[in-house]
């Protein structure tokens, strides 16, 4: 069955590439391709890695946070940029997306606080919790032994 | 000098210390991947084959919102993938740097295709992202590149998909154990959630107030409805106002019909509520009214099996004209609407009739009509 796989997945790649070098521009494709894949693996990914050295230090909530905040501004930074405004036509990218996106990591950041907040006052609650009448009775019998 | 170049490798690759860093996490981020990609191609395939039908193919006009919840989908799952695939390319980084690079000619054809299949991978989110964001800087057709580089991208990943499956079917139903790693899961799929989140409002309209991040606004634009060409891109602004506007429709009919405004206006009027839904995600119902494209071709004589072609007053553009095939005509619900939402269309929706009909693509639910071929 693993070349039956093989076979339609080198099929579909061979159909692909001879898509592209039919009806694009193969040379600014391939451009395109590469620097893509060297901007991700020679740029994003150590920044992501040294960023991730530091928050590594911070707890789970922070580092939580940073994770969703970071894949939040990738993943709209196009909008957010708003380079394809035009002037005939308002209702392409018509919302001010940069103050938008402070709100929403805004509230990434506070859910993160109340989490962590939440965290630690189940944390002390926990400590100073009265103990409960079946761990005292755990408590005698195992004096009692 | 070999030596110390073998240990520098070695050493690097067994620099990356994270506990995260496993194969359960990887394959269950391969898992999820693996789903938003067959998602993706298949919306994908759907939206191309419907806009390029080869000429035997009759896609059904019902149910309505086929195209507009498949480009949806499409879109706000593209959208909702980028924190996947970076979290999986986090967690397999260090395989990047793994040493010897290649250790034999099988070995070197199996990390060719993962190259492919990561820098398609990319590829493929950046083009639609910034496609969905009205940006081309590239040199070539984004259309052509985004769809041809689908089949590269998706061959790769059922390559890759065979070569793995036995380390995917070891943790495809076991439970991620270690907290760490679990927490990590959930975090990479509330950043996928929240990005689908504040986008999905363009065109689930129910989100419509926590589409804060999305490209579109469904109440943005003229009469309340978004916009992607508007009359003066299309150079037809002088042109639409032109009191010796007619309406021809011609070809293969008994009577050729040349209809002005008024005309048009005095034939039975229809309301219909239909979505307009972009290839680019957005989409939103609205209230059409004009005359049914059906009671047009009966009344010039056109046979019921006959293939139109409506053409817009554009002078030239990509899509000036559209085909419209027999199932989608003959549905009651296909207008050439004169109104939107109550009142005359506005310049920028086609004044002063355009087609609408339901389960079709925006761009070929054409403006400014001024002629219907039938043949």
């Amino acid at each position: 069955m693993r070349w039956l796989g093989h076979a339609v997945g080198g099929g579909l790649v061979v159909l692909g590439l001879a898509g592209l070098v039919m009806e694009t521009d193969p040379v600014g494709w391939a451009l395109w391709f590469g620097v893509l894949l060297v901007a991700h693996d020679a740029v994003l990914m150590p920044a992501i890695l040294l960023i991730g050295l530091v928050a590594g230090r911070l707890g789970p909530a922070p580092r939580a946070a940073l994770i969703v905040a970071g894949a939040v501004t990738l993943a709209t930074l196009p909008t957010v940029l708003a380079l394809g405004r035009r002037a005939d036509n308002p209702s392409i990218l018509p919302l001010d997306y940069f103050r938008n996106l402070l709100l929403v990591l805004a509230a990434v950041g506070l859910t993160a606080l109340v989490s962590r907040l939440a965290g630690r006052a189940g944390a002390s609650r926990m400590a100073a919790r009265p103990r409960s009448a079946v761990s005292r009775l755990r408590q005698r019998l195992t004096k009692r032994r | 000098m070999s030596r110390h170049l073998t240990r520098m490798g070695r050493s690097l690759s067994g620099r990356f210390t994270s506990p995260l860093r496993s194969e359960r996490v990887a394959a269950r981020l391969g898992t999820w991947l693996g789903i938003s990609f067959t998602v993706a191609f298949a919306t994908g395939l759907f939206s191309h084959f419907t806009q390029h039908p080869p000429a035997w193919l009759l896609w059904p006009s019902r149910p309505v919102n086929l195209y507009r919840v498949t480009q949806g989908l499409h879109v706000i799952s593209g959208i909702a993938t980028v924190p996947l695939l970076l979290a999986k390319l986090w967690t397999v980084y260090p395989k990047l740097w793994q040493w010897p690079p290649l250790r034999s000619a099988g070995h070197a054809v199996e990390r060719l295709f993962v190259l492919l299949l990561v820098a398609g991978a990319l590829f493929q989110l950046v083009t639609g992202l910034f496609n969905i964001a009205y940006l081309y800087p590239w040199p070539f057709g984004f259309l052509q590149a985004h769809y041809w580089t689908a089949y590269i991208v998706y061959g790769a990943l059922v390559i890759h998909v065979v070569n793995e499956w036995a380390k995917v079917r070891r943790h495809l139903f076991t439970r991620v154990e270690e907290p760490g790693r679990r927490r990590f899961l959930y975090t990479v799929a509330a950043a996928s959630g929240l990005v689908a989140l504040v986008t999905a409002g363009e065109a689930l309209t129910p989100l419509e107030r926590l589409a804060v991040l999305a490209p579109r606004d469904p109440d943005a634009g003229p009469q309340g409805v978004p916009v992607n060409r508007s009359a003066a891109a299309a150079g037809v602004t002088e042109v639409l106002r032109d009191p010796a506007y007619r309406l021809v429709v011609t070809g293969a009919v008994r009577t050729e019909l040349s209809l002005s405004y008024a005309d048009l206006q005095r034939l039975p009027q229809h309301t219909v509520r239909l979505p307009i839904a972009c290839v680019e995600g957005w989409s939103v119902e609205c209230e059409w009214s004009g005359v049914r494209l059906r009671d047009l071709i009966g009344r010039a004589g056109g046979s019921q099996e006959a293939y139109l072609t409506v053409e817009s007053l554009e002078r030239s553009g990509y899509y000036r004209t559209s085909e419209v095939r027999p199932p989608h005509w003959n549905d009651p619900l296909t207008l050439l609407a004169l109104t939107l939402n109550g009142r005359p269309l506005d310049p920028d929706h086609g004044y002063p009739a355009r087609l609408i009909a339901p389960n079709r693509p925006g761009v070929m639910q054409t403006k400014w009509v001024a002629r219907v071929r039938v043949s």
